[in-house]
Parts: structure tokens; C-alpha cells; sequence
């Protein structure tokens, strides 16, 4: 019996040689001039922080005074506690990467530099930028912080259940009404009436809900939004929110939706395993899911369905890349640099084809790469021209909320309790609304 | 019949074993499937052919060995560390009498109730002060001590006789020869269990050592475990090509220790 205590460690010796060997790499720099340091602190893990990297490394290649240290920091909530440790202790990182619901508490952190400075002193032209994606992050017509990665919502259908159901896939549902009855076309029933394939299958995440209220152009917090000065209430509390919760609901009851809880991964896989024929779901996922399918059936996106008439559009998600204050002048224009480099036309290419993810730069459209992408996926179309025809308004901006983690969760707990039938729309929202009040007052009275 | 009885009971004994095992095996099973085989429905078991690409690529996205390295390292060191300090206070506690004794351990014990969240701000102030930010110490010092660990060896302690203890004493022997050659030994199991458990907080946690850390050079394995997801969608066969890499040097552990832990065990349960 002895000889597998042996082997197991020989494998253990093999494991601790194999770290220390990988460790061992360390960058043995020589150089007479010291590169200017920027540090970069990054959240967004899995395939994405690949694709960060490599840009990263490239920008490191691309020239020899500034050297960019990117650290992953861990999820964006996780991030943001370290960033308020940070602060107090002096040691925050040059760039950051924040998710979009993060900029109101960046923004009253007081520790950031407006990226405005910087476009202002070099004279960059904001033209060529994605207009959607700035008006964003930009607050009292400034703008703080460089869109770096960003999403909209889609609606997917598997275009085969469509062509089953003798639906037309060439031509997807629009409205909350044409998702209804083609969902109920979509649902397979066995024998005994028992829904073995649901039509649609939403995942329950806050985000959709603020989506669904931007393309009613209606308000999700008050001061227009947060944008006109800051949010003192929530406004989700409406006929419009109402509106959302009892379509989701009247589809869940009636069997043609189904609910498998609150992970947009798991909504994903059955869509991709061919349990619903319809989800919605981030443009930032389409590579994932048309190479998840594999050819099994045919993949058609659509622009998110609205109520009709509705005359909104989709509020851009993702993260931004932010300056942190308190840095010499020289490091925060390397750490300027940097984020210059990485919203340039070549870099952002590249992001898009290899995440999903928006170009933030118009010109990367041109670019050769991205057009052979395009026609291999073509279904990226709807998504860019979804974004394109979004008019921007205070509700497409998206709210600005000290709390919104906090909301969002509270949303999700609203749409929880309505699809479960504990609570009509109303009820749930006029619950959540009082939450979320509360706490925004709070963080109001302490963010002075 | 005795050959059925034996049959049945290892029939029985695998069948449970397979259970238990499942979720270990359904793990090595999605790390070596394709992306769209880990995705499909009904979901897919055995993989049509083996890609070791998952764990190329989970390598890559995270240096897992140099991981690995330093949660083995912080670990052992918060092992032995808290090994040390709780059985020598136990032994205080148990073998000892000095007045405010047992007062002294119920403040001992009420240190337990204080959720290590609340800490965590002071404890990073310290190591920032102390400079001790990306380094070993830094990540290991704060859990040297701990009260379970202390609670848990002084009621081992507790359990050997008075009259051992006594009758060493009569022959001369010290206290701390006592502790070296009497309770040590005796109280193998315990220390075993305390070992295993502190090893295994140390190796799975996450929030300290992102905090304290900022260079991938120093991080410890749960944080290469989050650098593999993304919150949009999920590679679940990179993700349990990581899990499977870090859970190995954890399970060979053991496998070496088990021996230790068993023998201790039975040495306790009978008298002789």
C-alpha cells in the first residue's frame, strides 16, 4: 500500500516544482530609462479578461515609457470594496474598471479625474465615438469615465421552433403582444397538457427590468433619471413597471414562459439545448451561444420587444474604464494614454470580435477584421443596429443611483414574488420602491 | 451465504461510495468535455473524445499553479501556526489552575461570536502599516490564532484523565514534557481534525487574500477560480478544469494524511 502514498507525493513534489518554476518567470527588466507605471485593476474574468490582457500586453509592446500592470481584483462588487479601501489608505490603482451602476458611487467617491480633462487637453474628437455609449457616462456634461465594455439586451429565438410552429423566422415578434402569441405557437405540451417546452424563458435579472422601462422611455428614478440632479426616489413604482411585471406574470401563468430562477447562465444553456425557443439575453454573449448551439439549429436575434407604440430604446450595460485621482501628473497622463489606447479603432476591433462587446469607436467598424466577423455573424447586425436607432433621452441614458446594486436586487426580488403569484405588480413594485427609497436617502445623506 | 453478505455489502458500499463521489466525478467528466458538450441537453456524461484544451485554457487565463503554490504555502503556514498557539493555550486551559481561569476562556470563547467580516477593515490597516501587503505574512499572520481551534483541543484535553496527569507529575515529569509526550499523542485525532480544518479555511478563502494581495504572483487559488467565470456567461468545462486542478493537491493530502487521522482515531477508542 505504500507505493501510492509514494505516488501521491511524487505528484505533490511535481506541483510544488511546477509553481515554483512558473514563478519563477519573473520580468528581469534592464532598462536604463524606468518606464512610468500604471496600474490598471480590471473585474471581468473568463474569456473577457483574455481579451483584456492581450490588449494590455499589446499597449506594453506598442511603446517603452509607460508600463501598464493590469490585476484582476475580482467581481465588480468585489472591486469597489477594495477601491473604498483604497481611497482611505492612498493606494488606488491609476485606471479602473467599474460596471455601469457603479458611476453614481464613483462619481460622489470624490477620488476620480473626468476623463473630460483629458479629452478636453488633448483635443480629442468625440465624434467618432459611439454617441449611445457616451451619453452614459456622461453627467453634467462631463465625461467621467471611457466606455470599455458594453452590452445591450436581445431577444434570441431558435429560427428551426420557428419554422415548426409555422411561425415566419424571418420575421421575429416586436411587442409584448407578438411575444405572447408566439410564445404560446412555441410551447410543446405532452399528452396530458404538461408543458414540456415553454415558448420563452427569461431570466429574472434586474437589468432587464431597466431595460424594458427605457424602451417605454420611462424613468427608473426620479430627477429625470438621476440626470438632472440627483436622485432623491425611485420611479419604477409606474403603470409602465406594472406593465412589464404583468406581462412576464401572465406568461408564466398561462405555461408559455418558463422560470428557472435568476442566472442568466441557466437561461443561456436551455436556450442552447433547445428547452426554449425564445430568451433574452446580452449582445455581449451571442459568440458563446451561436458556438454553444454549434449548427444544431439556426440562431435568430431580434431587437427587445416593447409594448406597442412604445418609443424607447436600450440603455448600454458593461463597465467603463475610470481615473482614479491622487496620482502626479505624468502617471495620470501614461494612465491617460492608456485608455486612449484602448478606445482606439484597432483595439476595439479586436474587443468586438473577440467579446461581443460594442466598439466604443466608430472607425472600428471599417475595420477588415470586424467586417469578415460581421458576415459570419451576422446576427451582430441587430444588435448595432439596435443600438443605433435607440434615441437618447434621459430614460436610454439609464438612471444614476448611489444604491443600485442594492435596487436591483430588490427588483429581482419583486419579479421573483410576482411570477411566484405572492404579489400583484403593484404590490411587489410599491414593496420594492419603499426599500429602495429608504436606502437611497441614506446613501444621499451620507454621499454630502 | 458469508460470500453473499460480503457481496452485498460492498455492492451497497459502492453504490453509496458512487454517490458521494458523484459530483467529483460529473466535475473531471465537464472539464474534459467541448464547449457545446457542457452546454448541450440532455446533458452529456461521457465526452466523445477527450479535450485537454479546457485545462490549456483554464492555465492561461489564470496562472493555477503559482496559485496553487501560494495557497500550499499560507495554509500550512496557518496549520502549524494555529496547531502550535491553540493546543498550548489549551493545555492552560485544561491542565492549568490559575485564578479568572475559566473567565478567561469564556472571553476566550466570546471572541467567536465576532464575525470575522467586522474585523477585516482593522486587520488591513495593520498589514498596510506593517508593510506587509503581497507578502506571505501578510497573508498567513492574522489566523495564527484561533479561539475554535482552542475550544476544540481543550475539550480533547479535557477527556484525557486527571490521574495521568497526576501520576507523570509524582514521577517528576515538567509540564511541558507532560504536553510533548502525554497529550500530544493522545490527542491525535483532535489535532488531526483541527488540521484538516484550518488547512482547508485557509485554501478556500477569498475575500483577505483579495485584499490584501495585488499581484498575481502572490494571489491564492479562489481568486483564480473567479478569474475563470464571467458573470455572462459561463466556459463550464475551463472552470472545472480549475476546480479539478485545485481541489488535487487538497485531496492528496489527505490521502497522505488519512492513515494518520484513522490510526489516531482507533488509538483513542480503545483503552490499552
Amino acid at each position: 500500500m505504500n507505493w501510492k502514498k509514494a505516488l501521491c507525493l511524487v505528484v505533490l513534489v511535481l506541483f510544488v516544482v511546477g509553481a515554483v518554476g512558473c514563478g519563477g518567470g519573473e520580468k528581469p527588466k534592464t532598462d536604463e530609462k524606468k518606464p512610468i507605471k500604471v496600474v490598471f485593476w480590471y473585474s471581468v474574468g473568463g474569456k473577457v479578461s483574455e481579451s483584456t490582457k492581450v490588449l494590455v500586453d499589446r499597449f506594453n509592446a506598442s511603446q517603452k515609457d509607460i508600463f501598464v500592470e493590469a490585476i484582476f481584483q475580482g467581481s465588480y462588487d468585489d472591486a469597489i470594496n477594495k477601491l473604498k479601501q483604497s481611497i482611505v489608505s492612498k493606494a488606488a490603482p491609476h485606471v479602473m474598471q467599474v460596471y455601469d451602476i457603479g458611476s453614481r458611487f464613483m462619481i460622489d467617491s470624490k477620488a476620480v479625474v473626468p476623463v473630460q480633462k483629458w479629452v478636453d487637453a488633448d483635443k480629442i474628437d468625440l465624434k467618432t465615438f459611439e454617441p449611445n455609449l457616451l451619453a452614459y457616462y456622461t453627467v453634467d456634461n462631463k465625461l467621467y469615465s471611457m466606455p470599455f465594455n458594453t452590452s445591450t439586451p436581445i431577444l434570441y429565438y431558435n429560427a428551426n421552433m420557428f419554422k415548426e410552429a409555422g411561425l415566419d423566422p424571418a420575421k421575429p415578434p416586436k411587442t409584448f403582444d407578438e411575444v405572447v402569441a408566439a410564445a404560446r405557437k412555441l410551447t410543446v405540451k405532452d399528452a396530458a397538457g404538461k408543458v414540456t417546452r415553454p415558448g420563452i424563458t427569461i431570466a429574472i435579472y434586474g437589468w432587464f427590468f431597466e431595460q424594458l422601462l427605457a424602451v417605454q422611455n420611462a424613468f427608473y428614478a426620479n430627477n429625470e433619471n438621476g440626470r438632472s440632479g440627483m436622485a432623491t426616489a425611485t420611479a419604477f413604482n409606474s403603470p409602465e413597471g406594472e406593465k412589464i411585471l404583468s406581462w412576464w406574470q401572465g406568461m408564466v401563468k398561462e405555461g408559455i414562459a418558463g422560470n428557472i430562477g435568476r442566472k442568466t447562465a441557466d437561461t443561456q444553456k436551455a436556450f442552447i439545448g433547445g428547452q426554449t425557443a425564445m430568451t433574452i439575453d446580452s449582445t455581449g454573449v451571442l459568440g458563446d451561444i451561436v458556438t454553444g448551439v454549434g449548427g444544431k439549429f439556426e440562431v435568430g436575434t431580434a431587437f427587445l420587444p416593447r409594448p406597442e407604440g412604445a418609443k424607447g430604446g436600450v440603455i448600454i450595460g458593461g463597465g467603463s474604464l475610470w481615473m482614479l485621482a491622487g496620482h502626479p501628473d505624468a502617471e495620470e497622463k501614461a494612465a491617460w494614454t492608456f485608455i486612449k489606447f484602448m478606445s482606439d479603432a484597432k483595439q476595439q476591433a479586436y474587443w468586438h470580435i473577440n467579446t461581443g462587446y460594442f466598439p466604443v469607436t466608430m472607425k472600428a467598424y471599417e475595420d477588415a477584421d470586424l467586417k469578415k466577423h460581421h458576415e459570419k455573424y451576422p446576427q451582430f447586425k441587430v444588435a448595432v443596429d439596435q443600438l443605433h436607432s435607440t434615441p437618447i433621452t434621459k430614460a436610454t441614458q439609464g438612471a444614476l443611483l448611489g444604491v443600485f446594486t442594492q435596487s436591483r436586487q430588490e427588483i429581482e426580488n419583486a419579479i421573483e414574488q410576482v411570477l411566484n403569484n405572492q404579489a400583484t405588480p403593484k404590490e411587489a413594485l410599491t414593496k420594492t420602491a419603499a426599500i429602495v427609497d429608504a436606502a437611497l436617502t441614506r446613501y444621499n445623506q451620507t454621499a454630502k | 451465504m458469508k460470500k453473499m453478505i460480503t457481496a452485498g455489502q460492498y455492492l451497497i458500499l459502492a453504490t453509496a461510495s458512487l454517490i458521494l463521489l458523484f459530483p467529483v466525478i460529473y466535475a473531471i467528466l465537464v472539464s474534459l468535455q467541448s464547449a457545446s458538450e457542457s452546454v448541450s441537453y440532455p446533458p452529456v456524461f461521457i465526452p466523445a473524445q477527450l479535450n485537454w484544451q479546457s485545462y490549456v485554457k483554464a492555465m492561461q487565463t489564470a496562472p493555477i499553479f503559482r496559485f496553487i503554490f501560494n495557497s500550499f504555502v499560507v495554509s500550512v503556514i496557518v496549520t502549524v501556526g494555529q496547531l502550535i498557539t491553540a493546543s498550548l493555550a489549551a493545555y492552560a486551559f485544561s491542565f492549568l489552575t490559575f485564578p479568572g481561569r475559566n473567565a478567561i476562556f469564556y472571553v476566550f470563547l466570546s471572541t467567536m461570536m465576532i464575525p470575522w467580516e467586522v474585523t477585516i477593515i482593522p486587520n488591513y490597516f495593520t498589514i498596510r502599516e506593517l508593510n506587509w501587503l503581497d507578502t506571505y505574512q501578510g497573508l498567513a499572520v492574522p489566523f495564527l490564532a484561533s479561539a475554535f481551534g482552542t475550544f476544540l483541543l481543550r475539550q480533547a484535553f479535557m477527556t484525557l484523565p486527571r490521574e495521568l496527569y497526576d501520576a507523570a507529575r509524582i514521577d517528576g515529569c515538567g509540564h511541558f514534557r507532560f504536553f510533548l509526550t502525554m497529550v500530544l499523542p493522545l490527542s491525535r485525532p483532535a489535532l488531526g481534525t483541527l488540521a484538516v480544518y484550518s488547512f482547508l479555511m485557509t485554501y478556500n478563502q477569498y475575500l483577505w487574500p483579495l485584499l490584501v494581495t495585488n499581484k498575481d504572483t502572490m494571489r491564492t487559488v479562489q481568486i483564480g477560480l473567479a478569474m475563470l467565470q464571467w458573470d455572462q456567461a459561463a466556459a463550464w468545462n475551463s472552470i472545472m478544469a480549475g476546480v479539478i486542478l485545485v481541489c488535487l493537491p487538497a485531496a492528496l493530502l489527505l490521502i497522505v494524511g488519512q492513515k494518520q487521522l484513522v490510526r489516531g482515531m482507533t488509538a483513542g477508542a480503545v483503552k490499552g
